[in-house]
């Protein structure tokens, strides 16, 4: 891990979001104290934790796999930090009845942990850390080993709580839909850096790279080698043949780039079809259209250039567009949603 | 699945096959056990007894036996003590193998420490030096400890021999079960040791059961060691005591018999009680 500096604030939710192995659960686990930090400092509350053991911290955390005490009753496991505190029985019996009521798991406090589904798991482990009412909470994928239908209920879920509660939250998480939809902030992580942190649209709209802008957003961003061409007051981005108007307000940026190569970034949804086209807001593409799938609400087209690149182009189209597979089509792209990166560093140009 | 009779008929004669040639011996044991001397000795073979009678057992820890029984001797006060020693020495043995086991076990398995691989090994490669290379040393070595003849002796000595394979079972059993609900214990508020005693020790209860169970049969199973370190019955246990049963002109069979299956007894309760578990362990689902 180098330079991660980063700093949650009271009730805010911040994800840390990055591929496998970036390093997002190693930092939570330094924050948690189980991990050794090497250089640097942690702080919790504003108190300085760095060389603390983890029972010191002040911190609860929800682990992927939940972690219950399988040996334990659900009352026991929530109540359990309570009582290594040294909290008076019935005070703590008061807490754990209140702390189920809040997830709704009143009528499984005396079951065991293997009595439990996945979800009821998942429960258990978030009022194991609420109870605590610590200085921060860290979760670590919380929601990944649970189904589709029931990670969309505890994200709804977890975002409530968290609400509720309000202490700072450290969520790490590899799906970027979570990030997106649970963070106030998003931090995203590779190889052990931080390449980013913002609002999930901040991040959207403004990746400071290309890593970002690939990572954020589903279907992935474009990312097309072009070239940039000056004819006198017209600049215009070269891809696959087709050439793009690019708009005035980012010449200024563009100005070094002149006549060489960039990488040109185009979201799918920022793209549409033939019938939607207008001259002037939108850029046209000539592709040929190889798969179009249909998610009722839109459609996803599979298209690849009509040039001898055949550079493969993702597009989010409405679902009544007309497209034939196998056919030509002009697409178009609307050319205030450019985005422009350094071929060589991958920097955002803007 | 569908099996060939013949491949089910190889498998029951040798199921039947194993059984009798570990059961057998026992169940000879306990018809001699029952016999007098007479029966023993009579030609042609006798195998099981005219009349059963507890003669043999009566003289072993009553007192005075019948003479049919092979004559009056009077070993109740020894055996009674032999098997007293050998049961106390099994349990003392057996707890302090596990405390020291379990608790270097665990730290093998679970802290970061320098030197941590070749400590390990190092305590684990003694358990392949036989005890009989290291006999005459460790004799001199209880002798000048003031160790010979003494329960305690045999209590440090079999927790030498025995822990490490001990450790190493513990270590492997600790390394196979999950690190978070022990970080999610640090992280309630544990110290290391809280966390393991409300955390991870109840996780490992039948491994340590198993472990127990092995270690209980191969302590009360010692017989060189307790050999050469005890004398009197103020330690000698019942493994020691059988054998001098054997006398150089006469036997006494039936009485031989009686003691072998007393002695058979406490091993083979706690194997019924823990067999489970043990299964468990050897399987690899503890």
């Amino acid at each position: 891990m180098r330079d991660i500096s980063l700093k949650v604030e009271p009730g805010e939710l911040v994800v840390l979001v990055g591929p496998s192995g970036c390093g997002k659960t190693t930092t939570l686990r330094m924050v948690a104290g189980l991990e050794a930090v090497t250089a640097g400092e942690v702080r919790i509350a504003g108190r300085l934790v760095t060389g603390l053991p983890p029972r010191h911290r002040n911190v609860a955390m929800v682990f992927q796999n939940y972690a219950l005490y399988a040996h334990m009753t659900v009352r026991a496991n929530i109540g359990f930090g309570l009582k290594m505190a040294g909290m008076p029985k019935r005070e703590i019996r008061g807490r754990v009845n209140q702390a189920a009521d809040i997830l709704g798991i009143t009528e499984l406090l005396d079951r065991k942990p293997r009595q439990l589904s996945g979800g009821q798991r998942q429960r258990v482990a978030m009022g194991r850390a609420i109870v605590r009412e610590p200085a921060a909470f860290l979760m670590d994928e919380p929601l990944s080993n649970l189904d589709a239908k029931l990670r969309v209920e505890m994200r709804a879920e977890i975002t409530n709580v968290h609400r509720r509660i309000g202490a700072p939250t450290l969520y790490v998480t590899h799906d970027q839909t979570e990030a997106m939809t649970m963070g106030d902030r998003v931090a995203i992580l590779r190889q052990g850096a931080l390449e980013q942190i913002g609002t999930p649209l901040e991040l959207y709209e403004r990746p400071v790279n290309v890593f970002v802008a690939g990572f954020i957003g589903s279907p992935a961003m474009n990312l097309l080698p072009a070239t940039l061409d000056s004819s006198g007051d017209a600049w215009y981005a070269s891809v696959g043949g087709s050439r793009l108007l690019i708009p005035t307000k980012t010449r200024a940026a563009l100005q070094p780039f002149a006549g060489h190569d960039i990488v040109l970034g185009l979201r799918p949804e920022d793209f549409v079809s033939t019938e939607d086209l207008r001259e002037g807001a939108h850029g046209v593409i000539q592709a040929t259209v190889a798969r179009a799938e249909s998610l009722g609400s839109e459609l996803l087209v599979y298209l690849t250039m009509n040039d001898a690149t055949t550079l493969p182009l993702t597009v989010r189209l409405d679902r009544r567009a007309a497209l034939q597979q196998g056919a030509p089509t002009r697409i178009g792209v609307d050319l205030q949603r450019l985005y422009f990166f350094d071929p060589k560093t991958g920097a955002a140009i803007r | 699945m569908t099996r060939c009779p013949a491949a089910q008929l190889l498998r029951v004669v040798a199921i039947t096959g194993i059984g009798l040639w570990s059961l057998a011996p026992i169940g000879l044991g306990v018809a001699t056990s029952l016999s007098t001397q007479a029966d023993v000795q009579a030609v042609p073979a006798r195998w099981l007894p005219r009349h059963a009678m507890l003669d043999a057992y009566r003289s072993l820890l009553g007192g005075t036996g019948d003479v049919r029984a092979g004559g009056t001797v009077s070993e109740s006060g020894a055996f009674a003590h032999a098997m007293w020693n050998s049961a106390s020495v099994t349990l003392m043995s057996t707890l302090s193998i596990l405390c020291v086991a379990i608790s270097a076990g665990y730290a093998f398995a679970r802290l970061r420490f320098p030197g941590r691989g070749a400590l390990f090994w190092a305590i684990v490669a003694t358990t392949v030096v036989p005890v009989f290379t290291v006999v005459i040393a460790l004799f001199g070595l209880m002798a000048d400890a003031h160790l010979i003849d003494r329960k305690l002796g045999l209590v440090l000595v079999f927790v030498s021999t025995t822990t490490p394979l001990a450790m190493w079972l513990v270590c492997n059993n600790v390394k196979e079960l999950p690190t978070e609900p022990e970080e999610a214990a640090l992280i309630d508020g544990c110290t290391r040791w809280q966390a393991f005693w409300h955390v991870v020790l109840p996780q490992m209860r039948s491994g340590i059961a198993a472990l127990s169970a092995i270690v209980m049969l191969s302590v009360w199973g010692e017989f060189l060691i307790p050999l050469m370190l005890t004398s009197t019955s103020a330690s000698k246990p019942v493994t020691v005591l059988i054998p001098e049963y054997v006398g150089k002109y006469t036997t006494n069979y039936p009485l031989l018999a009686a003691a072998g299956v007393l002695a058979l007894l406490p091993p083979a309760v706690v194997a019924l009680i823990l067999n489970r578990y043990i299964r468990g362990m050897l399987s690899g689902s503890s």
